[in-house]
């Protein structure tokens, strides 16, 4: 009983790493734009199939360079994508075409994939063993999963804290207008933040394909659990999404096993609420300072 | 009487010589809407084709429930994905209800409008805390899990199999061939296009789109806006399940793949595609995004969402303000009146407030007073131990150097922030830890730096936001004040404000409000001279005509010296200075401060 409960929260911290990446990639397209991007749960599901496709129809044997190649992929599409969100903002006042772009870019991803591969959830063989935790066999892939939020975590902190590019992104977050005063490529850096969100969610995409289900109709559970992990972290904090990630999941799982399948969604659902409900900063988001 | 007469100088021409044109096409567009509605809601019934009877049955029910959307979106700000849900939730309950447990269909309905009051009260609790993208992410979970607990829950719901209802009493025919649900259904649209246009037109209404618009403005001007939001949701929630309680007996059948998220994507982009705000958008916006795919390309069913997304972000970046948006936006620009140096003067409108009435000198009583008051950010100090009093009646002068905390002392005044230490008092009150809207009713009101003029609202909108925010009724002069200002600016736009003039409109907002503490932030920076003199004989009009206290932030030293009574300066968050002009003038301890100005 014990070690079920031990088991299932491993599966849930693997599965909330998952969760706690796209929220990381939320992050940092925030951080450039403000922008969330509704469309990143289709985006990561594409990264899935792209896994699909480069193992098994074209037959490409070295996994590094699969998930290079998927990387790149997605990342262009999402780059692609953010160049079409950004566009209609440099001119209008009126600054929230965003939200409507996005769905819609998530709306047209979804029914494109349904019309090309069908409702069907595809099933992609592991690139590393499973292994056994507590006498039980556990897909590689849920290590992989946290591997590669743990990766994605450190390499980010790098890349804002000390390279160029990273710290431009870092004070668009910061003071957008400073920034675009201070003469920064403000387009530019905004489209390298979209490019890295897509690197990111592109390869977690294809790592973790065996063990979710890479169907069209799934990007959407993944972009809300995604930014109910933003949430619980504090939108912002990528040091909480660590935490927030890894705890949605355990709950989905635990759901899963008191409750039913069916009731993942609503105990995400739920804990979005009650957090917006009583500290919509999230458990590490700070209060910022108002300007009036 | 100086002040006064100075006001007067400039020409005091109201009179209008051509009549103008609309602001907004609001209200010949619900008439347009009834006419469509009409057409589509009687036309198939009198044409005796069945196939278009029901096509148009549906297609008015979802028109209804674009329209709610449209308002919760446009006029409450609140992007909503989850109306589909909304619907269907009032739908499935009123068919267990009806169909599994016998209740009689009016019963069953208001068990459904009850079970769609509480989904819609689901999206408001945290509409109370938090908005925007929180809400549509929010709300678009709720319509994704609803159509899986619909199947998971299926000791209640019939699960995947749903529900058959048949509901003779409403689909028999009643009168001229047409059943009370036929007339019902073609009714209900154009009862909707009437509600939201009354919403708009209600002081409710206004409040909700500042609220939605500018968050501060409305507190300030004694406006919830969770609690906005929040009446929104649930009105919204109200309509859309009267929709959903009309689609029961319509289509007959309900079941878990009829409520899922693409429905409530349907209604959003319906009124993207239409017209976000636009009386007609909806209309327009289900007929294009519904019947085109649904029945014109009927032998392209996959293809549907396709449809929905593409046709979505075609409009957001070809015509971002709909199909009738962009045809108001021509019209408008055509029949846009209210620019120009004449579009807002006030002089007439004072010297017809002040008529017979003498000047009044500042008493000695107290109106504000901090205490102590310390406020911080973080590890800065904005506001350090600072004692203030402000008499009844005077023209308080708040200056210093940029970040020396004036700023951040008004917003505690007005309720925006709080102070960490001390305590400061309103006309006697406590008012250390009320909200801002609170203190807003205690008759206070404010100035932005950036002034908060909305230009999606009418000239005369934008000021009777002012009225909204009274606590009791207006005297015989303020009433008369707004009778001769509505008839001036009535139909004209706020676009074409200058700066100066956008002003003044927050100006004559406190003054419509007769707030009796007014504050003002940086009310000088970006007028011209000419604009700075009469700024600075308002100012006096309203602290000695109209007995108003005024508290003002400002970098404009011969601006305050001219027209304070006190003065206190501010430097690193603490009063380094306070008193009369003259003696503060004097005060060595500000000397630097006047480097290359007349004063040093």
């Amino acid at each position: 009983m014990l070690s079920e409960i031990l088991i299932i929260v491993i599966r849930g911290i693997a599965i909330g790493s998952i969760f706690a990446t796209i929220a990381m990639s939320f992050n940092i397209v925030h951080g450039a734009t403000n922008i969330f991007n509704f469309a990143q749960g289709n985006m990561f599901i594409l990264g899935g199939f792209a896994a699909y496709f480069l193992a098994n129809q074209v037959g490409l044997g070295q996994w590094t360079l699969m998930l290079l190649l998927s990387g790149l992929l997605i990342a262009a599409v999402v780059t692609i994508q953010g160049y079409i969100t950004l566009l209609p903002l440099r001119s209008s006042v009126e600054q929230d075409s965003w939200l409507i772009s996005t769905v819609s870019v998530s709306v047209i991803v979804a029914a494109l994939l349904m019309i090309t591969q069908g409702p069907f959830a595809y099933s992609v063989s592991s690139i590393v063993p499973s292994f056994r935790i507590l006498g039980t066999r556990t897909p590689g892939a849920y290590a992989l999963a946290i591997v590669a939020m743990l990766f994605w975590y450190f390499a980010l902190r790098f890349f804002l804290r000390k390279t160029f590019i990273g710290l431009a992104i870092s004070a668009l977050s910061q003071d957008f207008d400073a920034a675009r005063a201070a003469g920064l490529p403000v387009r530019r850096l905004q489209l390298i933040s979209f490019a890295i969100s897509g690197l990111m969610v592109g390869t977690v995409g294809f790592l973790v394909a065996p063990v979710i289900s890479v169907s069209p109709d799934a990007g959407l559970k993944y972009v809300l659990n995604g930014f109910v992990a933003a949430v619980v972290g504090g939108i912002g904090s990528n040091a909480g999404t660590l935490i927030g990630g890894p705890l949605v999941g355990v709950v989905a799982m635990l759901t899963a096993y008191k409750v039913g399948g069916a009731y993942q969604d609503l105990a995400s659902l739920l804990v979005l609420v009650l957090i917006l409900m009583f500290r919509p900063q999230g458990l590490f988001g700070r209060v910022g300072a108002r300007r009036v | 009487m100086q002040a006064a007469t100075n006001i007067q100088t400039g020409p005091v021409s109201m009179a209008e010589t051509k009549p103008k044109g609309r602001f907004n096409s609001d209200l010949t567009q619900v008439w347009i809407g009834v006419g469509l509605i009409a057409i589509t809601g009687f036309g198939p019934v009198i044409a005796g084709n069945s196939y278009w009877i029901h096509t148009f049955q549906l297609v008015n029910i979802f028109i209804a429930a674009a329209i709610f959307q449209n308002m919760l979106f446009v006029d409450a700000g609140q992007k909503s994905f989850g109306q589909g849900a909304i619907l269907g939730l009032a739908a499935y309950v009123t068919a267990i209800l009806y169909g599994l447990h016998g209740w009689s269909f009016a019963a069953a309905s208001i068990g459904g409008i009850v079970a769609a009051m509480l989904g819609g009260l689901l999206f408001a609790l945290p509409a109370l805390r938090v908005q925007g993208f929180h809400l549509g992410f929010v709300t678009m979970s709720a319509a994704i899990v609803f159509p899986q607990l619909l199947v998971t829950l299926d000791k209640w719901t019939n699960g995947i199999n749903g529900i058959s209802v048949t509901v003779p009493a409403l689909t028999n025919p009643f009168v001229l061939g047409m059943s009370p649900l036929a007339i019902a259904v073609a009714v209900f649209p154009m009862i909707a296009l009437f509600v939201h246009y009354g919403i708009r037109r209600s002081k409710l209404g206004r409040s909700m789109f500042v609220a939605a618009l500018s968050p501060e403005a409305a507190r300030s001007l004694g406006i919830k806006p969770g609690v906005m939001r929040f009446v929104a949701f649930v009105i919204a929630a109200v309509g859309t399940g009267i929709c959903g309680i009309l689609y029961l007996p319509t289509v007959a059948f309900v079941s878990p793949q009829g409520f899922n998220i693409e429905l409530s994507f349907v209604f959003f982009f319906a009124v993207v595609v239409g017209g976000r705000g636009q009386m007609l958008g909806p209309i327009i916006g289900i007929w294009i995004v519904y019947i085109l795919p649904n029945i014109l390309l009927a032998g392209f069913v996959e293809y549907r969402l396709l449809m929905y997304g593409c046709l979505t972000l075609l409009a957001v970046m070809a015509f971002p303000d709909g199909i009738v948006g962009s045809v108001e936006r021509l019209r408008a620009k055509r029949k846009q009146t209210g620019g120009g140096e004449q579009a807002f003067r006030i002089d007439g409108f004072l010297a017809d407030l002040q008529a017979g009435k003498t000047a009044r000198e500042p008493s000695e009583e107290i109106a504000v007073e901090v205490r102590n008051g310390t406020k911080k950010f973080g590890e800065v100090v904005a506001v350090s131990a600072v004692d203030l009093k402000v008499r009844k009646g005077e023209v308080h002068g708040l200056i210093g150097a940029n970040g020396s905390g004036k700023t951040s002392l008004l917003n505690v005044l007005s309720g925006l922030s709080r102070l960490n230490s001390g305590s400061f008092m309103i006309n006697g009150v406590e008012a250390t830890n009320l909200a801002a809207d609170r203190i807003a009713n205690m008759s206070l009101g404010r100035t932005f730096q950036a002034p908060r003029i909305f230009s999606q609202m009418s000239l005369w909108d934008n000021l009777k936001i002012g009225m909204d925010a009274r606590v009791g009724p207006a005297s015989a002069d303020i009433t008369a004040l707004a009778k001769a200002m509505e008839e001036s600016f009535g139909q004209d736009s706020a676009t074409l404000l200058s700066h100066g003039q956008r002003r003044l409109v927050e100006v004559m907002r406190t003054v419509l409000k007769e707030a009796t503490i007014v504050l003002f932030d940086e009310p000088a920076a970006g007028l011209s001279q000419s604009e700075r003199t009469n700024f600075a004989n308002l100012v006096k009009f309203l602290s000695r005509q109209m007995g108003k206290t005024v508290i003002l932030v400002e970098h404009d030293l011969d601006l305050v010296w001219g027209i304070a009574d006190t003065i206190t300066v501010l430097e690193q968050g603490r009063v380094v200075s306070s008193g009369k002009p003259d003696v503060v003038a004097k005060d060595p301890a500000v000397q630097h401060m006047f480097v290359g100005s007349r004063h040093a």
